[in-house]
């Protein structure tokens, strides 16, 4: 399974600006925090809220759903949208919003470990 | 919860492909629709649009494939392609495919088959609840290293008696008893066992019951408990058979129990179980030749029972010091105890065949990497085209576990069959630690399963990251392979298995070579008598009739008298225990001018009771004096005949003719030494010949005897005529055991034979799968030099040159090998000293002449590539470049 990770890894290279590894997961709670949403939706979301630093790419975007989907943070569900189509629509579940206010949490001390560092210096 | 939902989320995409599919491509559809949309508003039109999209989020044909890849599933979806093409592959080169399958089969079956025998015999618990609280207790003399001596009646009561760590302990002696059928005695094995016996091993009964204490006590005893075989095969498994009454040894007994078919006793054979009385009398202060079995109170460990029992064995020592001095008691383990001898022999031959294994695998490992060679072109295909090395490894992977697994099945099928001829080698009676059936059970699949995996996984990753080491656009770019793959790094890999396989053909073969010469030494060995013409009974007479010492001496008379009278019996006799079966009576015995002898202090010598005209029957030279002879009788006074071992060590450079002893036996002391004879072997061949006093059996009747008689021809064909020599004689006399002496010696080294025929299999084998590595070896090396060959002979290399060429390859692996084995031979051989006889693990002449043979073999196998080699035409080979 990890060699085929890695394989998927190879298309995210051309990003305008890599994630720190294990964000992108925190990034799409917390975009599904405020309320369910598509996959469109979600990277839409995340360009407007990084104003253009992270500009998702489709595959790491879908996969990073599949894995959460999977893990049980967020449920996938059919609705139509406002063009009278079909999208999937996610929704955080309780467990993914007790994972996000942990990562939340433990983000915030990291960063300010590292800017504590920095500043030091 | 997520696992559920993961597992449960792979499983729908792995079986509900088409849906899944469709799901996301509707999904990543809309998502372009909504990406579109939002360019088109900027003012795109649509397929501008479309195109910054792919820019911008990436191709959505890549991303679907990234998704699907990104669960679990899809490894088990590669897999499974990656195994149809490996099958399609394996198809594809039916040659190929069935050697390494075959040599893999023959490695996996011959390891299934010897770890069944360990299985059933070491490894599988003894079939009673709760074995491991099982022990034997055994008395031990400080005087010889023997740590299992049988037990005498006084000191067992004691020990039952006086012991706190046992729940219950029990004593049986086993042998021939006779029970009636058909209204005739037959001899049958049988136990006489004192009332715990059952209780001990905890298995009850099929029918009735088993002894209660009450069935110990004198008068009560005439009970009989059945065994399933027994009441099947004569009872007619008549199921109301309990209370009704056969006749044991000519008494009526009544059956009180049928045990059911599984119940057995390691290497005591019973098809009968009769109440052993035990009361502290005159008869139970002689001897010791009580089996004692025990079990431990719970809890209770080894190292407590042992210092319980010796603490017991120091009190028997305090009251009884004329029988138990320099006496001490030990505990082993049962399971120990019934497999002691067996134990080192099979796990040298599950080493051996291990050793094969290794073999067989280095063999396909060799065979995957020179395939590889020629698919290196496909390798490097599918690496162009982007797949990755750990991609290429697994797929490598996955054909080497199918082959290997194929090779397991058919290995399976070839360890059940070698499992057959395995037992076919071991005699019928031959006393097997366990009789519990040996099979191929689920513990023997989990071995095969496990070694199997291990296996190919060890072999087939070797190959494999050596094969999916590729540089693409070397590869391609050139004509031919071989400057790639084949080249260097590969060599050195192919030639190190090769070598790896010729030097543990040599340890096998060094292996079976010493068995081989220990078994020639042992059968070589004078067993102190000559064995063809002798035919050889054993009688058991029923002590109701014959309790009259007189009558029984004179009734033995009647038969050797009676058998001797008929046609073509040229002598006949007795002795109480046969020579070879591992049988023997020792006892005590003082000159006239000692003080008269006792068990403690005295000397201790073999006895043997044998009938008139034994040695001139058996062929045993008299080296001085005379024998017994028929005008030696109870009337008469008592003699006694020694052998040579006697005088070497009683009475070096003394006439012992004529001299006088005492001995502790039931026999009208002094007896007078009349003759001495050469030593012969009583226990097995191995055996050094110990001082024997041997005694008339006219003088000292016993109750059983077996018959020796010596045919003017084929022996086989008086066995009929002997025993209707006996039943003229007393027609209800039960005649069992009718072989010839030389079958009784062949079956006495069964068991080095059967270590000795199985240790040259696997090296023939082992031999047969070498050569063929060196073979493709240099046989591959031969067709990768043909170019340089060519421009040899093309410059004047004679073809001799080039076979020299090609066979000092071989040489040089061999060399290597040889060296390689023989370093572990000094380190691994040791291990079989136990097992050899008169044969040291590192005897020269062995390894020399061992080392050769294979240096020879393994030289030889390059023949064919060497006269290849000689065939090239120089033309033809520069022109194929």
């Amino acid at each position: 399974m990890l060699l085929l990770v890695a394989k998927g890894n190879r298309f995210m290279r051309d990003k305008p600006s890599d994630l720190v590894q294990g964000t992108l997961d925190m990034l799409i709670l917390k975009t599904l925090a405020l309320e369910p949403i598509h996959g469109y939706g979600i990277s839409v979301r995340i360009d407007q809220m990084s104003k253009g630093v992270f500009r998702l790419n489709a595959g790491s975007l879908f996969l990073a759903i599949q894995r959460l989907e999977r893990d049980g943070l967020i449920d996938g569900e059919w609705k139509p949208t406002e063009n009278n189509r079909r999208a999937r629509y996610y929704t955080l579940t309780a467990k993914g919003r007790k994972r996000l206010n942990n990562e939340t949490r433990e983000w915030g001390r990291q960063v300010t470990a590292i800017a504590r560092i920095l500043e030091a210096s | 919860m997520s696992l559920l939902r993961n597992i449960t989320s792979g499983l729908r995409s792995l079986f509900r492909k088409e849906q899944a599919n469709r799901e996301l491509d509707e999904e990543l559809g809309e998502y372009l629709e909504m990406a579109a949309d939002e360019k088109m508003k900027q003012g795109m039109n649509r397929k501008e649009a479309l195109r910054a999209v792919r820019l911008e989020r990436g191709s959505l044909e890549i991303t679907k494939e990234v998704v699907r890849s990104g669960g679990w599933e899809s490894l088990v979806d590669t897999l499974w392609r990656d195994l149809l093409f490996a099958a399609r592959l394996l198809r594809k080169t039916p040659g190929f495919t069935l050697v390494a399958i075959l040599t893999l089969a023959l490695g996996i079956g011959a390891n299934s088959a010897i770890f069944s025998v360990v299985n059933a015999m070491l490894l599988r618990p003894l079939p009673y609840p709760e074995p491991d609280r099982l022990v034997r207790i055994w008395e031990a003399s400080l005087k010889d290293s023997d740590m299992r001596n049988v037990v005498g009646p006084l000191n067992f009561m004691d020990w039952r008696d006086r012991s706190r760590s046992f729940e219950a302990m029990a004593a049986m002696s086993g042998g021939d008893t006779n029970l009636n059928i058909d209204g005739r005695p037959v001899a049958l094995p049988a136990l006489t066992a004192s009332p715990e016996f059952f209780s001990v091993l905890g298995v009850p009964p099929l029918l009735g019951r088993t002894f209660v204490p009450e069935d110990g006590l004198s008068g009560r005893e005439n009970e009989v408990i059945l065994s399933y075989q027994l009441w099947r095969s004569q009872f007619g498994a008549d199921p109301s058979i309990i209370g009704k009454k056969t006749l044991v040894n000519d008494i009526p007994h009544t059956i009180i129990g049928v045990m059911p078919e599984s119940f057995s006793f390691p290497k005591l054979k019973s098809q009968f179980w009769i109440p052993m009385v035990l009361e502290r009398d005159d008869k139970a202060a002689r001897g010791r030749w009580l089996t004692v079995v025990a079990r431990l109170k719970p809890g209770v460990s080894l190292s407590q029972a042992r210092q319980d029992i010796a603490s017991v064995a120091k009190y028997t020592a305090q009251v009884r010091p004329d029988f138990n001095y320099n006496w001490t008691a030990n505990v082993f383990p049962m399971l120990e105890d019934a497999t002691l001898n067996v134990r080192r022999p099979l796990w040298v031959l599950l080493a051996a065949v291990g050793f094969l294994l290794l073999i067989a695998c280095a063999n396909v490992a060799n065979l995957l990497l020179m395939r590889g060679t020629s698919r290196y072109r496909e390798l490097a295909v599918r690496t162009a085209l982007g797949a990755t090395r750990s991609r290429v490894v697994q797929q490598l992977l996955v054909e080497s576990l199918l082959l290997f697994l194929v090779g397991m099945s058919v290995g399976l099928f070839v360890a059940n069959f070698g499992l057959h001829a395995l037992l076919a080698l071991i005699p019928q009676d031959a006393p097997l630690p366990r009789s519990e059936p040996v099979t191929i059970d689920a513990r023997v699949f989990l071995f095969t399963l496990l070694a199997t995996l291990f296996t190919a996984i060890a072999f087939g990753l070797v190959p494999a990251l050596r094969l999916s080491r590729i540089d693409p656009q070397e590869a391609l770019s050139q004509g031919s392979p071989r400057s790639g793959v084949g080249s260097g790094a590969q060599l050195l890999l192919r030639r190190s298995f090769v070598v790896a396989e010729v030097a543990l053909a040599l340890l096998l073969s060094l292996g079976a070579a010493l068995m081989l010469r220990s078994f020639t030494r042992l059968i070589a060995v004078d067993p102190g008598f000559s064995s063809e013409h002798l035919v050889t009974m054993h009688i058991w007479t029923s002590p109701s009739h014959y309790s009259d010492k007189l009558k029984r001496s004179q009734y033995f008379q009647h038969i050797l008298t009676e058998i001797r009278r008929t046609p073509g019996v040229e002598s006949a006799s007795s002795i109480h225990f046969l020579p070879l079966e591992g049988s023997m009576s020792g006892s005590c015995f003082a000159s006239l001018d000692q003080p008269p002898p006792e068990t403690a202090g005295s000397p201790d010598a073999r006895f043997l009771i044998i009938g008139s005209d034994y040695f001139k029957t058996m062929g045993t030279p008299i080296v001085a004096g005379r024998e017994f002879e028929d005008r030696d009788h109870l009337e008469t006074p008592a003699l006694a005949i020694v052998n040579r071992a006697f005088v070497r060590k009683f009475s070096p450079n003394q006439n012992v003719i004529g001299r006088q002893l005492n001995v502790c036996w039931t026999v009208n002391n002094p007896v007078q030494v009349i003759g001495v004879v050469t030593d012969a072997r009583q226990l097995e061949l191995q055996d050094t010949p110990e001082p024997t006093i041997f005694l008339s059996n006219a003088q000292t009747p016993m109750y059983f005897a077996s018959l020796v008689v010596r045919a003017q021809g084929d022996p086989r064909q008086l066995m009929r005529a002997a025993e209707a020599a006996i039943h003229r004689v007393d027609p209800d006399q039960a005649v069992s055991q009718v072989r010839t002496m030389d079958s009784v010696l062949s079956d006495s080294v069964s068991s080095p034979r059967f270590q000795m025929t199985l240790l040259l299999v696997f090296a023939s084998i082992a031999l047969a799968l070498a050569m063929i590595g060196v073979y493709g070896v240099v046989s591959h090396s031969v067709s990768q030099r043909t170019q340089e060959i060519g421009v040899r002979v093309a410059l004047g290399a004679r073809s001799l040159d080039v076979a020299r060429m090609v066979l000092q390859e071989a040489l040089i692996l061999s060399t290597v090998a040889v060296a390689l084995g023989l370093g572990g031979a000094f380190a691994l051989t040791r291990l079989m000293q136990t097992l050899l006889f008169e044969v040291s693990p590192t005897d020269p002449a062995i390894l020399f002449a061992t080392s050769a043979v294979v240096l020879v073999v393994a030289t030889a196998s390059a023949i064919f590539p060497a006269s290849r080699a000689m065939r090239v035409d120089p033309m033809v080979a520069l022109r194929y470049e």
